[in-house]
């Protein structure tokens, strides 16, 4: 038994069910706006879900920079499984900010520039998984990746401030420090979706690399292993025979 | 950089430009398709001047980066691994190669983009007013375009996928390229937004050569 299955991480997963169901609690409880009504419940499934990418990305940006550092493979995992769990949650993204859309401005999709850019940032890490579904060696799939990890948050500055630079239809970035227009109970059920959604995120990341962990291990013990190879059925002529090889 | 640094990045480059001289694979496969795109485009949205005359630049730089990318892939800009080796024994650096492989590219992109440009204002009948900042965005979209297609190239050389896996690596990447290069032109003259957009392509095109250049040993060890 390997290290990685030793492991156990249920504190987390239990932390992670525990501050959904919590989560849930104060969204379902926080006031509804008149505006919107129940749609703008939204927010507490759409916020975390960008925030959740972000940070994913970000993950895989920094882990991307320490394998190059010290080429230790052990944060390739943790980038590549990170951006998988980004490529995800920004699916989620996209599709609760549609189903918002459609309440709010009667769309699903519209050519905003936060919409436009954070599908294109999608797609700079679906490349990445593709890249490294393509790659079977071990350190050439980490370096390599690891050069993309680097290149794809340079994608994620725009989105980020393309609420701010382009002034379309999507509203400005929601988290001001300096200039809160959040009523105290909605504020608050988001910061408490916020922290559950991140604690999911950091429970569904350890399960990625513990079997990120075990994809390598049983691909080292299948190297490792003296199985048959091409040409063992091919034995040498033996000098002083008849003419055919015995 | 030494004299020698660049001595072997203009002989990577002409080695590059000898290659593709010799089997015109841009000349003869990727120009003619890049035309017959920008002809066809009228064709499916309907062959109404305003409308051709609104997205002329646009298309152009669409299909710059659509057919670039083809450009960066090119058959003769893909090494064979017994070429690699070669190259890594004879010493070549491997920041000389980036920076060789990614001039040529970008020089075969300047004309790619100079002659679809050409075959843009006939088709679509474009006003040329504006068009001085060409001057400026093709150089840098040809760059940015290069300096993306070879260090895209380098991450997904020897990959079964190679080919097919380039332009999705590229092709997003390429976004704040093609809007600098479209906004650059069509931001009407002396409102001040010119200049930001060339700013925006031209921190692009500088991130993208610290990248390549940084990353250029890393990736060739693994190839």
């Amino acid at each position: 038994m390997t290290d990685a299955t030793r492991r156990s991480p249920a504190w987390l997963d239990v932390l992670a069910v525990v501050s959904v169901v919590a989560a849930l609690g104060f969204a379902l409880a926080s006031p509804r706006v008149e505006s919107q009504g129940d749609a703008a419940r939204m927010l507490f499934i759409h916020v975390p879900t960008i925030w959740l990418a972000y940070l994913a990305f970000g993950v895989t940006f920094l882990a991307s920079i320490v394998y190059l550092a010290t080429k230790t493979l052990k944060w390739d995992l943790v980038a590549g499984s990170s951006a998988e769990l980004g490529v995800v949650f920004t699916i989620l993204a996209i599709f609760g900010g549609a189903i918002w859309g459609k309440a709010t401005w009667n769309v699903y999709w519209t050519w905003d520039a936060r919409l436009t850019l954070t599908a294109v940032m999608l797609f700079i890490y679906i490349g990445y998984l593709a890249l490294r579904r393509a790659i079977a060696d071990p350190e050439a799939r980490a370096r390599r990746s690891a050069v993309l990890g680097i290149l794809g948050l340079v994608q994620l500055i725009p989105v980020h401030f393309s609420v701010t630079w382009w002034r379309t239809l999507h509203q400005t970035n929601t988290f001001r420090p300096r200039d809160i227009q959040m009523d105290g109970p909605i504020l608050a059920a988001l910061l408490v979706s916020v922290a559950a959604f991140t604690v999911v995120y950091a429970a569904l990341l350890r399960h990625r690399i513990r079997l990120a962990e075990l994809e390598l291990a049983a691909l080292e013990a299948a190297a490792a292993t003296d199985g048959p190879v091409a040409g063992d059925a091919v034995s040498p002529p033996t000098i002083g025979s008849t003419g055919a090889a015995e | 950089m030494s004299n020698r640094f660049w001595q072997q990045a203009f002989a990577i480059a002409r080695r590059d430009l000898d290659r593709e001289r010799r089997s015109g694979e841009v000349a003869w496969v990727t120009i003619p398709f890049g035309a017959i795109a920008l002809l066809l485009v009228p064709l499916a949205v309907g062959i109404n001047q305003d409308v051709l005359t609104r997205i002329g630049v646009g298309m152009l730089f669409v299909v710059v980066m659509l057919f670039g990318v083809l450009t960066a892939v090119r058959r003769t800009n893909i090494e064979t691994p017994a070429q690699r080796d070669a190259i890594a024994l004879l010493g070549i650096d491997p920041v000389a190669e980036y920076v060789g492989k990614s001039m040529a590219t970008a020089l075969l992109l300047l004309a790619f983009e100079i002659v679809m440009g050409a075959v843009t204002v006939a088709l679509y009948g474009l006003d040329l007013a504006g068009w001085e900042w060409m001057l400026i965005v093709m150089p840098l979209t040809a760059v940015g375009l290069a300096e993306l297609g070879t260090l895209s190239g380098a991450i997904a050389s020897s990959v079964n996928a190679g080919p097919a896996l380039v332009p999705l690596l590229v092709t997003p990447l390429a976004i704040p390229l093609l809007l600098g290069a479209t906004q650059t032109v069509e931001v009407k003259a002396g409102d001040g937004g010119n200049l930001s957009w060339l700013v925006l392509m031209a921190i692009v095109v500088l991130v993208l050569a610290i990248v390549g250049v940084v990353t250029a040993r890393p990736l060739q060890e693994t190839r």
